[in-house]
């Protein structure tokens, strides 16, 4: 069994741009999961029950099927609804739809952990929702949520790998290619493990570095 | 939009796939849990070598996807001398290898919560090293963790949805077969998706109320 | 004298304690110290205790009595002395050699030294998940090899002893404080030990709980066992110590007969720890004035 790592030089070309597709399917799942988990984190939280009945049996839906077989009602089956799309547009929403579930679990879970007294003070002293929400909930808890959010970020990264079953030239889609063209498939496969490695080590270094910076904000308040 | 006799039709055939869905997730979650405590004894390991193993082999099967775990066991490992392996073998072992992954974390938590006296009177009875991992502190650490234990169960029936790219008629494979030739792609997959929720909703159920009964007993 | 430290008077002067029949050194310390960073826990401890011999280490928090006496089962590594088992150095390869540090000695060499030592903990750690008899059994069953049959009958037979063979199925979490600690010391009786040690066996226990320890910790020493005890409980070792020692800040300060240490207590710390003693439990005193008993 030969090794030429020749192959991976000469589709250079080809590799980087899976790669920023890769990147850029995971950064538009991530933004718009964060905005819609909000958005369900909050209806969870303030809704009343009309909203919140039909949201919980939404979420146990998409947290009991696997990401690929809602990839495939969005893509394949998503025309019947009206709703066509490319292979990305739609790899993107399955993303986020997934993720923000998720989430939206993280973000309610951090609600939840802030100490109902410091509310009651809060609103005592005449201060209304959406301030006490912006000012004294989500800054506690961006530090106590972000290791949550760090993990969940990167599972999101990994679940990228999965889009290539519809299609979307990402990553895992072309070095696989390649390996079948090439049968290459020791270096191809060898590649696509490290860059994976890479981005997930990557991702959570960041985070460490991101909750050192916030947390090093927070120490500042008084106690 | 729904075609009740088709529906009928692909009931039963997806029925069947169900079976080696749960049979794959299962085998993989048994073998899966051995290896873990094997990852999680070498994080706990006073030996270094063994702890840095430990931790490499964490790494590598959290990080990469397990889509390519898969596709390196089912096409790399036949041609560095494995012998030709069936669809059904390279998943369960993919599987098996990557949840023990997450399993040796679960389980390490669970070993870390046992109160150290009790090994020290185990080992001023006399007890070795193994006998106190086997009688004492796997049986705690699973009896402590089983919601997380039950929750992996859970991940790694989706997971097993995969497996259908290899080829393994399970769920998800024998979904797209059936929408393949008779094109209803809302229609199967929905009811593809209702079979994951038959299995996963009741497994969840199952483990928040354990969790809750073990808050409330303190274990 | 108020009635509590006539009490512990009385009760030391009853047990007269006769010197034990056979005079072979179970435990030697010898020069025994031990550091944590740049604190001393332990100087200079030098100990033999004897065959049938009932010895209590009393002291205020912090004076290093538990560290002693886990370092006599090499739970802690003691850094400088040696300690024998019945003649066998204690967890380290070779007598101390200045300048030389020591190799700690094989598992194997460490456990088969303290094989005849036995143990109790103040929190009783019994294992959750066995039965009270599954407990006493587990290690007759994995050390001794014996036979699910043999295990039983001996497991039983020591649960008998501590007076909770009808408990024999129950588990931990249905057991009180004090049945659960009576089935530990049924555990470490199961193994036939040469010497027990106690550390604190009764300051995690409710008070109403605490007699029934202390009683079957009576048996065993009428019996003729072995002990070291570490304890807060001055009646029990009044009343059942062949020897008392004081221990103060890692040193052994004061030792002798419950007569020695309780009644006629000459050293400075000892007087005091006793008034401390004496103030928290006393409950009756002749005369308002706190002063009034001051020995």
């Amino acid at each position: 069994m030969s090794f030429d790592p020749h192959i991976i030089t000469d589709h250079l070309d080809d590799i980087g741009n899976g790669f920023l597709v890769t990147l850029g399917t995971w950064s538009s799942g991530v933004v718009l999961g964060l905005l819609l988990g909000l958005v369900i984190a909050l209806a969870q939280v303030f809704g009343n029950n009309f909203v919140r009945a039909p949201l919980r049996v939404f979420i146990e839906i998409i947290r009991s099927t696997p990401f690929l077989v809602q990839l495939f009602l969005l893509y394949y089956g998503g025309p019947s609804f009206g709703l066509e799309m490319d292979p990305i547009p739609a790899g993107i929403l399955g993303l986020a739809v997934y993720g923000s579930v998720y989430f939206a679990e993280i973000f309610r879970g951090g609600f939840e952990s802030i100490p109902r007294g410091q509310l009651e003070a809060a609103d005592c002293l005449g201060i209304g929702r959406l301030r006490c929400i912006v000012r004294i909930q989500l800054p506690q808890m961006a530090v106590i949520i972000l290791p949550a959010l760090v993990n969940l970020v990167t599972v999101l990264c990994k679940e990228t790998a999965v889009l290539s079953i519809i299609t979307i030239p990402e990553l895992t889609m072309v070095l696989t290619g390649i390996g079948s063209q090439t049968f290459a498939f020791v270096e191809t496969l060898l590649a696509l493990c490290i860059g994976y490695l890479i981005l997930v080590e990557a991702c959570s270094r960041l985070g460490m570095l991101l909750e050192t910076r916030v947390g090093r904000f927070m120490q500042r308040q008084p106690q | 939009m729904f075609d009740w006799p088709l529906l009928q039709q692909n009931f039963p055939l997806l029925l069947g796939a169900l079976l080696t869905t749960v049979e794959v997730s299962a085998a993989s979650l048994f073998i899966g849990f051995f290896i873990g405590i094997g990852v999680a004894a070498m994080r706990l390991s006073p030996t270094p070598l063994l702890r840095r193993l430990g931790g490499a082999y964490i790494f590598v099967f959290r990080g990469i996807p397990l889509l390519v775990q898969l596709l390196f066991i089912y096409y790399f490992l036949p041609r560095a001398g494995l012998p030709n392996m069936s669809p059904m073998t390279a998943a369960i072992i993919s599987l098996a290898l990557c949840c023990a992954a997450y399993i040796a974390e679960i389980l390490r938590g669970g070993f870390l919560a046992i109160p150290g006296g009790q090994l020290e009177a185990a080992g001023l009875l006399g007890l070795n090293a193994r006998q106190m991992l086997v009688r004492i502190r796997v049986p705690q650490a699973v009896r402590l963790t089983l919601p997380g234990l039950i929750n992996e169960m859970i991940l790694l029936i989706k997971a097993s949805s995969l497996v259908s790219v290899v080829g393994l008629a399970d769920l998800t494979r024998t979904a797209q077969n059936l929408a393949a030739s008779d094109y209803m792609f809302v229609q199967d997959y929905l009811l593809l998706a209702g079979f994951y929720c038959l299995i996963n909703i009741p497994l969840a159920y199952a483990g928040s109320r354990l969790e809750k009964r073990l808050k409330g007993r303190g274990a | 004298m108020n009635n509590t430290q006539a009490t512990l008077a009385l009760a030391s002067a009853a047990n007269e304690s006769t010197a034990p029949e056979s005079r072979k050194a179970m435990i030697q310390l010898q020069g025994v110290g031990k550091h944590f960073g740049q604190l001393r826990v332990l100087k200079g401890i030098d100990l033999t205790i004897h065959h049938s011999e009932v010895v209590c280490l009393i002291g205020p928090s912090g004076s290093g009595k538990s560290t002693l006496l886990r370092s006599m089962a090499f739970l802690e590594e003691y850094d400088e002395g040696q300690i024998n088992i019945e003649g066998q150095l204690l967890g380290w390869q070779n007598a101390e050699a200045s300048g030389v540090a020591r190799k700690r000695a094989p598992q194997a060499k460490i456990n088969q030294v303290r094989q005849n030592v036995g143990m109790v903990f103040q929190q009783f750690n019994l294992w959750p998940h066995m039965t009270a008899l599954g407990n006493v059994t587990e290690a007759l069953q994995q050390v001794r090899k014996q036979s699910k049959a043999q295990a039983r009958e001996r497991a039983l037979a020591m649960l008998d002893k501590v007076g909770l063979a009808h408990k024999a199925d129950a588990y931990p979490i249905q057991l009180s404080g004090g049945q659960q600690q009576r089935v530990a010391i049924a555990r470490a009786l199961a193994m036939e030990p040469h010497i027990m040690l106690f550390d604190e066996p009764t300051s995690a226990l409710d008070p109403e709980l605490v007699g029934e320890v202390l009683q079957v910790m009576k048996t065993l020493a009428k019996e003729g066992m072995t002990m070291v005890v570490v304890t807060h409980e001055m009646g029990f070792a009044a009343q059942v110590a062949d020897s008392v020692i004081f221990l103060d800040k890692g040193e052994v300060v004061a030792r002798g007969t419950p007569q020695q240490i309780f009644h006629d207590a000459e050293h400075p710390r000892l007087q005091q720890f006793l008034q401390n003693y004496l103030d928290r439990n006393a409950f009756w005193q002749d005369g308002k004035d706190a002063a009034a008993a001051k020995p």
